[in-house]
């Protein structure tokens, strides 16, 4: 079934080398193939520096492929972004530190030139936990709320096409899993294609419906794992059995010295 | 902020001020410097006395009429200049390399030129102007590109369009260095005029300086010169407020 659909993000023997200062190239990524289907939910895990990142410039057309092609519904990912249809929340957050969290989050509506929904800000402020912050400036925010902030930001416009860098690395544990709940929430009530870049198994396991695994230098594909759980996940199923034998599948993926001791 | 922080914050530059004053009188009350250093007391009574009023206040009135324009055409024909670079980016080095080299010439090497090309009173304007010119350009060529990579992928990936970009994110970027180059300009400007003055304008606090040097009025000497710092102290802290609120907000 799945191959009658085409996939609404291809990425094609993609491989990505950056010119150093110095003259060098690295490669960054090499021999990517990686198709996302309209509305799933990937999540990229990898150690740091294999190019997580890189994967997620590409599809968001901030950077161009050295070899290969990336495409979104059959164009360059430029054209989602020209039609305010791109949703991004950054790894550093990008607030504007001379806007208000509310004025940030309206920011898209002002870029794509359409009037600012005020009640759906607000809603969105409410989801993220930022009540009665709405008018401090990123400034006045700690790490973790700015990073609920961007979020928020990147689903105003509702996107259709959704990219998450690290969006939860800094937040306390128990933020965190409410925000998983609430995007997962989000999530199922419409169709959103999802890369999500994390460094948490566990975050990876509950919100995804596949999971790329990647090694580096270069970065390349390692393993891809369909997460078989049912949605709507609840919470709960973070403590059955299933849940805990692929996290360890998955650690030890992403950790193979660990499996040879 | 608590009494002791405004003590650690303002009181090292007020006690820095009273003993320059404190070092300025004696000096003139002991003739530590010979007779052409007044104490400071003559000097503010020279500013006081009414029968003096009218002189200083019509050169004041002449060079801060040129200071003034001097510093608006500077700041208007440097933010022109850094616009069109933005916007026409091949002209970035030409445009560069005649600014710096109008810089490097010095304003006494350019005045025999201004000489000739305008009258003796719009001189202070142009070389004031020449002056805040270069400042502003430079400050709001490099503010331009203070637009963090960050900020600019996220515009990217929003869809803006170019002129939105602009307004919404380059400019705002902008203004930290901005307001620091228009603090800048302030001496810069008055300097201009001063000096400009010294080409045969018929009036301003430079001319007073100088006839007032030749003619030995040393009191009255010391108060052109008083009164041209104070007046450029006072803008140039002013422009130092608006900067540290700029500073906060768009940082
Ligand atoms: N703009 C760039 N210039 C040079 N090297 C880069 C650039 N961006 C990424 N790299 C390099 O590419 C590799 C992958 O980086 P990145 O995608 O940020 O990794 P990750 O997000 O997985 O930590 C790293 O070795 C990094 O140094
Ligand atoms: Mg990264």
């Amino acid at each position: 079934m799945p191959q009658a659909i085409p996939d609404a993000i291809r990425l094609d023997g993609v491989s990505k080398s950056f010119r150093l200062d110095d003259g060098k190239t690295v490669t960054a990524l090499e021999g990517i193939d990686l198709g996302l289907r309209e509305g799933e939910f990937v999540a990229v895990l990898g150690p740091s520096g294999c190019g997580k990142s890189t994967v997620l410039r590409l599809i968001a057309g901030l950077e161009t492929a050295s070899t290969g092609a990336v495409r979104i519904e059959g164009r360059a990912p430029s054209e989602l972004a020209a039609a305010h249809r791109l949703g991004v929340a950054f790894q550093d957050h990008a607030l504007l530190p001379w806007l208000s969290v509310a004025q940030n989050i309206a920011l898209p509506y002002r870029v794509a030139g359409s009037k600012v929904d005020h009640a759906r800000v607000d809603a969105l402020i409410e989801l993220v936990g930022l009540t009665g912050f709405r008018d401090a400036r990123p400034s006045q925010l700690s790490g973790g709320m700015r990073q609920r902030a961007s979020i928020a930001r990147a689903l105003v416009l509702d996107p259709d096409v959704l990219l998450l860098d690290e969006p939860f690395g800094a937040l306390d544990a128990v933020t965190r899993r409410h925000m998983n709940v609430e995007l997962q929430r989000i999530w199922g009530t419409r169709t959103l294609t999802t890369l999500l870049v994390t460094h948490s198994v566990d975050e990876a396991i509950f919100l995804a419906d596949r999971i790329i695994v990647m090694t580096g230098r270069p970065g390349r594909i390692l393993r891809e794992v369909t997460v078989p759980f049912p949605r709507p996940r609840d919470p709960s199923v973070l403590r059955t059995p299933e849940f805990h034998a692929l996290v360890d599948e998955l650690t030890l993926a992403l950790d193979p010295e660990e499996a040879a001791l | 902020m608590t009494p002791r922080a405004r003590l650690h914050r303002y009181g090292p530059p007020l006690l820095g001020i009273f003993l320059f004053c404190l070092a300025w009188q004696l000096i003139g009350t002991y003739r530590l410097a010979g007779l052409t250093w007044p104490p400071l007391t003559a000097v503010l009574a020279y500013l006081a006395d009414p029968a003096h009023h009218q002189l200083l206040g019509r050169a004041a009135r002449t060079t801060f009429a040129a200071v003034t324009l001097g510093y608006l055409t500077g700041t208007g024909i440097g933010l022109a200049l850094a616009l069109l670079t933005r916007l026409f980016r091949p002209a970035r080095a030409g445009i560069d390399r005649l600014v710096a080299l109008v810089h490097a010439t010095p304003a006494i090497a350019l005045a025999p030129v201004f000489m000739i090309l305008m009258s003796r009173e719009t001189i202070p304007v142009a070389i004031s102007a020449l002056a805040v010119t270069y400042l502003i350009y430079v400050a709001a060529t490099s503010g331009l590109e203070a637009t963090k990579a960050a900020h600019a992928d996220l515009f990217r990936t929003l869809g803006a369009r170019p002129l939105t970009a602009f307004w919404r994110l380059e400019l705002p970027s902008a203004l930290p260095a901005l307001a620091s180059g228009l603090k800048l300009a302030v001496p810069v400007s008055f300097m201009g005029a001063i000096v400009g003055e010294w080409f045969g304008a018929s009036r301003g606090l430079g001319l007073l300086m100088i006839s007032a040097m030749q003619n030995f009025q040393i009191p009255l000497l010391w108060a052109a010169v008083l009164l041209t710092t104070l007046t450029s102290l006072i803008l140039y802290g002013l422009l130092g407020l608006f900067e540290a609120a700029v500073h906060r907000r768009f940082r």
